[in-house]
């Protein structure tokens, strides 16, 4: 397989690099970014295969992120991680065409499994 | 739903504050019920009252003042009767006793004592003037008091009499002539005598003249039932019988020629007098019985009014009867759909809050669990025997992931007792979600004299979408509509198909339209112009539920006055959701 590009969004940051430890244990190189602001401009300059965003944000939000790089870099496969399970969140996100929608807190393998699945979308 | 859901929970606070929040409804609810059964109790019995009264009381006036008009009317009729008929005897008896006076006088005028002293001339004088047999003797007497002559048929009796110091024979002798009252002869007939003194009072002319004609007249006169007719003297005493044999004279002065009118309670006279006040003529009809008929036919109404009044009692106590329940009724159809609503606004607020809840606690859980995971790899890479009791710690860690697990599907579970109503998006028809809105507040606007004209379009679209959501924002939207009217307005609500098979809903009041600076801010969280009253977040919320359906919402003025708040929505949502 070749070498998944991972960018991993969400604003606690113990908990992302410990996903991000874990994710490379699983030979899952993910680069992080702790707010929607900061994702963006790590997308414009480095465009990944598979997203993994959480929500709700201080700042610009997920779903406001999601819009975006729907809009603008529809190629990114985007997996929403998120804690809040409201029911019109994850309608706009389908609608906005996100690869899944994982509720918070989820195991470790089933996220790498998705990340995984995303990435062969894209390639398809 | 609640209490499936919220047994599961074992979320003890919220359960615990659930209860409080319906036990304290049932309690209050108990109570008002209490006190609006004697509510409805009072206003039926007052109502019965109210439609007694007005319809009894104009009953009872109109009848009692048409009784006294009739009898009133009566008692005047009667009077000027009575009045007539006590001239017209007055006139009959006073030109009797005159024409007996003036056939004496004439006697006496024309032939002197001595003829009429010899008993053939008088014989012959009594038979030319007794054709009728209205005088029953004739005598002549001279001044000593003696008869002189004498014809009729007490001439053995009166022959020795001397009438010599009579008063009535002095009288004449003073003043020229004499009628005397009546009084009853030997032979039970009535008689009054008339005397004439001639021009030098040496002799006197005596008749005898039977008054049984002022009887038959006064039996004729035709008072009713318990009527009378007498003549009395100046000293009280009848001179004909009195038909009651209670004759009174009525009180008031007596000026011949016009009857004294006069009433009391049972009866009605009319008097007259005769022979300058000597005699008084009396004419009496009993109220009471010649107003038996009159009475009788009172009577029967007054049962009929009795019966007309126990059928308006009987048909108010239906009637409000009816009319009560109606109402309570009605009341608790408003109640209900009250109950509804608040429930449906309860649900979405608890909702919210489990849904934040289970967010703030689902963020340390991944950061437990992916921290366990990680002191659990790491585990896995210590070389055997560096760290004692590694199984001990292995075993800590997968407890602690299990429990998180357990955690996670307690939040998961609240999430979804968050999700009201569907829980997935379903087909809605628009027109029934805003007509059931409508009936949410109709009562609430009513109160408020604010009318709500629906314009929907017949055949709109089947919308996919979340209807209890779309329905919170809608009874938003109204509410506020209502708030900013205050009283007396319109609020029109328009349902029309967007090109693209969507839905377009407009939602217009006549209230004072949106403020300078309003406009821009009325969808941000806790923006209220309803200090105290409102927490701002009812349009906020509407616009973020909008949002996420994929619709729109915008608020404006209208050019009229008032605002008017514009929602479109496309024709489904969440595709990708439903496959």
């Amino acid at each position: 397989m070749d070498e998944i590009r991972l960018l991993l969004v969400d604003d606690e940051e113990d908990f992302i690099r410990a996903l991000s430890e874990r994710l490379h244990m699983r030979d899952l190189a993910g680069q992080t970014a702790f707010s929607g602001e900061q994702a963006l401009e790590f997308v414009s300059e480095e465009e990944p295969d598979v997203m993994v965003l959480d929500i709700l944000m201080p700042g610009m939000d997920g779903m406001e992120v999601l819009r975006r790089v729907r809009s603008m870099y529809p190629q990114i496969q985007v997996i929403i991680h998120t804690g809040h399970g409201n029911d019109l969140d994850e309608v706009e996100a389908w609608n906005l065409g996100v690869f899944d929608y994982l509720k918070k807190p989820v195991d470790i393998d089933l996220l790498v499994e998705r990340i995984k699945a995303a990435y062969l979308n894209k390639s398809e | 739903m609640i209490s499936g859901d919220a047994a599961a929970l074992p979320g003890h606070v919220l359960r615990a504050s659930l209860m409080k929040m319906y036990t304290a409804t049932i309690k209050k609810e108990a109570l008002e019920t209490g006190s609006r059964v004697s509510y409805y109790t009072r206003q039926k019995l007052l109502f019965i009252l109210l439609m007694t009264l007005v319809s009894v009381i104009p009953l009872a006036g109109i009848s009692y003042f048409s009784f006294s008009y009739y009898k009133n009317s009566w008692i005047d009729k009667t009077s000027a009767e009575l009045a007539s008929l006590a001239d017209s005897r007055t006139e009959i008896i006073e030109q009797f006793l005159a024409s007996q006076n003036n056939q004496l006088q004439t006697l006496v005028d024309l032939n002197s004592p001595e003829y009429l002293g010899q008993q053939a001339n008088l014989e012959k004088i009594f038979n030319s003037i007794n054709r009728s047999g209205v005088i029953t003797d004739l005598g002549l007497i001279d001044q000593s008091g003696v008869h002189r002559a004498y014809v009729g048929p007490f001439a053995q009796q009166l022959a020795d009499k001397n009438y010599a110091q009579a008063d009535w024979f002095l009288e004449v002798i003073r003043n020229g002539d004499f009628t005397s009252d009546i009084f009853t002869g030997y032979r039970g007939i009535p008689h009054f005598v008339i005397a004439i003194a001639d021009p030098a009072r040496d002799s006197v002319l005596r008749a005898t003249v039977n008054s049984d004609m002022f009887n038959s007249l006064l039996a004729e006169a035709e008072v009713g039932p318990g009527g009378d007719a007498y003549i009395l003297n100046r000293a009280g005493e009848l001179q004909t019988p009195s038909r009651l044999g209670s004759p009174e004279m009525p009180g008031g002065d007596l000026a011949a020629g016009s009857p004294a009118l006069y009433h009391t309670d049972d009866f009605i006279y009319a008097a007259t007098s005769l022979r300058n006040g000597e005699w008084n003529l009396v004419l009496k009809e009993d109220i009471n019985s010649s107003l038996a008929e009159f009475y009788s036919a009172r009577n029967k109404a007054i049962v009929l009014i009795g019966l007309a009044v126990v059928l308006i009692i009987t048909v108010a106590t239906l009637l409000s009867s009816s009319l009560i329940d109606r109402i309570k009724e009605a009341d608790q159809q408003r109640r209900q759909l009250n109950n509804r609503m608040q429930d449906v606004e309860k649900m979405a607020l608890i909702g919210r809050l489990a849904s934040s809840v289970s967010h703030e606690i689902n963020n340390p859980l991944q950061i437990i669990e992916s921290q366990a995971g990680w002191i659990g790899e790491l585990l896995e890479d210590e070389k055997e025997g560096r760290v004692g009791d590694i199984g001990e710690y292995q075993d800590a860690v997968t407890k602690i992931r299990a429990h998180v697990r357990r955690a996670r599907d307690i939040t998961h579970r609240l999430l979804g007792f968050s999700k009201t109503g569907a829980e997935a998006p379903t087909e809605a028809r628009i027109n029934n979600l805003v007509r059931e809105t409508v009936s949410f507040l109709k009562d609430d606007a009513e109160d408020n004299r604010i009318a709500i004209v629906s314009d929907l379009q017949k055949d709109m679209p089947l919308l996919v979408t979340y209807p209890s959501q779309l329905q919170q924002v809608f009874l938003n939207i109204m509410k506020n509509a209502i708030d900013a009217i205050g009283q007396d307005g319109t609020i029109n609500i328009r349902t029309r198909t967007t090109s693209d098979d969507g839905a377009n809903i407009e939602f217009a009041d006549t209230g004072p339209g949106l403020g300078e600076g309003v406009q821009d801010r009325i969808f941000d969280s806790f923006f209220t112009t309803k200090q105290g009253r409102n927490t701002g977040l009812g349009l906020s919320i509407s616009y973020n539920i909008i949002q996420r359906l994929g619709g729109d919402i915008e608020a404006k003025n209208r050019e009229q006055g008032g605002s008017v708040f514009t929602i479109t929505l496309p024709s489904g949502i969440g595709k990708n959701y439903l496959e």
